[in-house]
């Protein structure tokens, strides 16, 4: 005992740091693996067994023979969003990061801290036809604006994109103006001298400085869009195109059919693969 | 990083003394301080106005009948029990995942550990894929352990999430204070565990109170999880609120949705200085 503790102290030391280490770890870590890495891979699992647990594909047949639509439909809401965000955010730091302004830093740092269901009720309030805003536009145009012969917005995908765009502004306004203050004046100054103004600046040097925490925004944004449940469910829907959290919800609620809800998942999860895949792709690397 | 958020600001100063009036430039900042009052509290105004509406029928621009009646047929009723829950469940998964991810985010940042990347992805994973489709799954498993319907159900659900913003923070809080004075410490013959309590440990303070903040919040506006682990024993306040704009009872719902927003827009203002657009733009990126 006492030659092999002279002999070998380092090893031994490694070995108790090693199991201190792992013992450390493994709590958080097993919450994460069984709530939601073993959920996740039963549920790509489920998809492809019917109710009785035989192997089949007709929960993929039925779903696109159901929903097509609404995938497209989510796609196209997250990106609509997506883009008007980063639009917004891109000017916003861009302007912040010139001009500083810490009253607007701190109104645009409000969203993170709203709930996303208060969100959704707010945005629903806000926009319904006779809701907020219709009231005050009518108060302020004189009666001269008629909102029951607009098209609602509230219970649209306008609404939803609404909703969508003032929850993620925040947080991705950190994102992107932690790059950008993060680039050093020299550069900003240079092009100033070459007469560039607030836009060419943004669009110049810090859009090309940043280009990996845009994309890092982008990618969260995008994902968190997707898959994002609480907002549609505030919002509710006026009979159209739907999300396709939605879609899974009303599938295990109302139909109690798990294997459509587990390929509705499946599908989910590939669009924010492919979002994932594009970000070490190219973003990772630029 | 600091030092560039330095420059910036003594630039900006520099800039300051030498003003010049430009109307071009006062009009625009004029415009968006306008433009963020609108964005941000358009939505927000709504639900104050409609949480102090007793009578309020189209057209009329302003409620009719004002007054403090559903404030007070919310304060009498179920939503303090939803009240408790929430602030009950989101103190106790705030304080085990700081727990559980304190030791495990210094080691991810200060030691060489096999499999260093996985273990980040791990964490990763709950925030880079829809939670909708594994919860349900989840839900499920915890049908067989009879945790549906429980505090304990509830609060594992929210420390998925959670721990996926504490691990992440704490370990880009970690990686900013230099190793250099523990390692001082321990040259002068503290032990690893002395060292890290001593000088890790307070340096840490302001990140691990950013994570906390970001976690309880997390935990009070989830939804997904809560809405289906929790039925029908335990109602979170977003469920409450959402079971109440469903039911078309906009005050109800709007008051609930003031409530919920009062600990975020307090801590928002109190801690504003925790929380460092630095620590969030190193998500995804370690």
């Amino acid at each position: 005992m006492e030659t092999s503790r002279t002999l070998r102290p380092l090893s031994r030391s490694t070995s108790l740091a090693w199991l201190a280490g792992a013992a450390m770890a493994a709590p958080a870590v097993a919450i994460v693996g069984v709530l939601f890495i073993y959920p996740f891979f039963h549920s790509l699992i489920a998809s492809f067994q019917n109710k009785s647990g035989n192997w089949t594909l007709e929960n993929y047949s039925f779903i696109f023979s159901m929903y097509v639509r609404d995938m497209l439909f989510t796609v196209w809401v997250s990106l609509l969003s997506l883009v008007i965000l980063l639009v917004l955010t891109v000017l916003l730091a861009g302007y912040l990061r010139l001009h500083h302004s810490s009253w607007i830093e701190f109104m645009f740092k409000i969203p993170l801290f709203v709930p996303f269901v208060v969100v959704g009720h707010a945005v629903r309030v806000f926009l319904a036809p006779h809701g907020t805003l219709n009231s005050a536009l009518v108060f302020l145009t004189g009666n001269w604006f008629n909102p029951d012969q607009m098209p609602s917005i509230a219970f649209s995908t306008a609404g939803l994109v609404a909703a969508l765009v003032w929850k993620n502004l925040a947080f991705s306004l950190l994102l992107v103006l932690g790059a950008f203050r993060g680039i050093n004046n020299g550069y900003l100054e240079a092009s100033r001298n070459f007469g560039a103004g607030t836009i060419w600046q943004i669009v110049d040097i810090m859009i090309p400085m940043s280009k990996g925490a845009i994309g890092v925004a982008s990618v969260l944004m995008f994902t968190s869009m997707i898959g994002n449940f609480s907002i549609p469910a505030m919002l509710g829907n006026s009979g159209g195109n739907q999300v396709l959290m939605m879609d899974l919800y009303y599938q295990i609620v109302y139909q109690n059919n798990y294997g459509a809800a587990n390929a509705i998942g499946v599908i989910s999860y590939l669009v924010s693969m492919g979002a994932a895949i594009y970000y070490l792709r190219t973003v990772s690397r630029a | 990083m600091n030092e560039s958020t330095l420059t910036a600001s003594s630039m900006q100063t520099a800039h300051s003394a030498k003003r010049v009036f430009r109307p071009g430039r006062m009009i625009l900042r004029l415009i968006l301080y306008i433009l963020s009052l609108f964005i941000i509290f358009g939505p927000i105004s709504s639900l104050l106005l409609w949480s102090f509406a007793e009578k309020w029928y189209w057209p009329n621009i302003l409620p009719t009948d004002w007054g403090l009646l559903y404030w007070q047929k919310v304060m009498d009723g179920k939503m303090l029990q939803s009240l408790n829950y929430s602030f009950v469940i989101a103190i106790i998964v705030t304080l085990s995942s700081i727990l559980l991810t304190v030791p495990i985010a210094y080691m991810l940042a200060r030691f060489k550990i096999p499999a260093k990347s996985l273990l980040l992805l791990i964490f990763l994973l709950p925030q880079a894929f829809p939670q909708l489709p594994v919860f349900t799954n989840a839900m499920v498993l915890m049908y067989r352990w009879d945790l549906v319907g429980t505090l304990t159900g509830v609060v594992l659900t929210h420390l998925v999430g959670a721990l996926v913003f504490s691990v992440w923070t704490l370990v880009s809080v970690f990686q900013s204070i230099a190793p250099a004075y523990e390692e001082a410490a321990v040259m002068l013959g503290a032990s690893r565990l002395r060292s890290f309590f001593t000088i890790a440990l307070p340096l840490a303070f302001p990140g691990i109170a950013a994570a906390s903040l970001l976690v309880f919040l997390y935990s009070l506006d989830e939804f997904t999880g809560s809405l289906l682990i929790g039925a029908p024993f335990i109602t979170t306040m977003p469920i409450y609120m959402y079971n109440a704009a469903m039911g078309y009872e906009m005050q109800v719902a709007s008051v609930t949705a003031l409530l919920l927003m009062i600990p975020g827009i307090l801590l928002l203002v109190l801690l504003d200085r925790f929380m460092k657009s630095e620590y969030l733009s190193a998500f995804g990126r370690v």
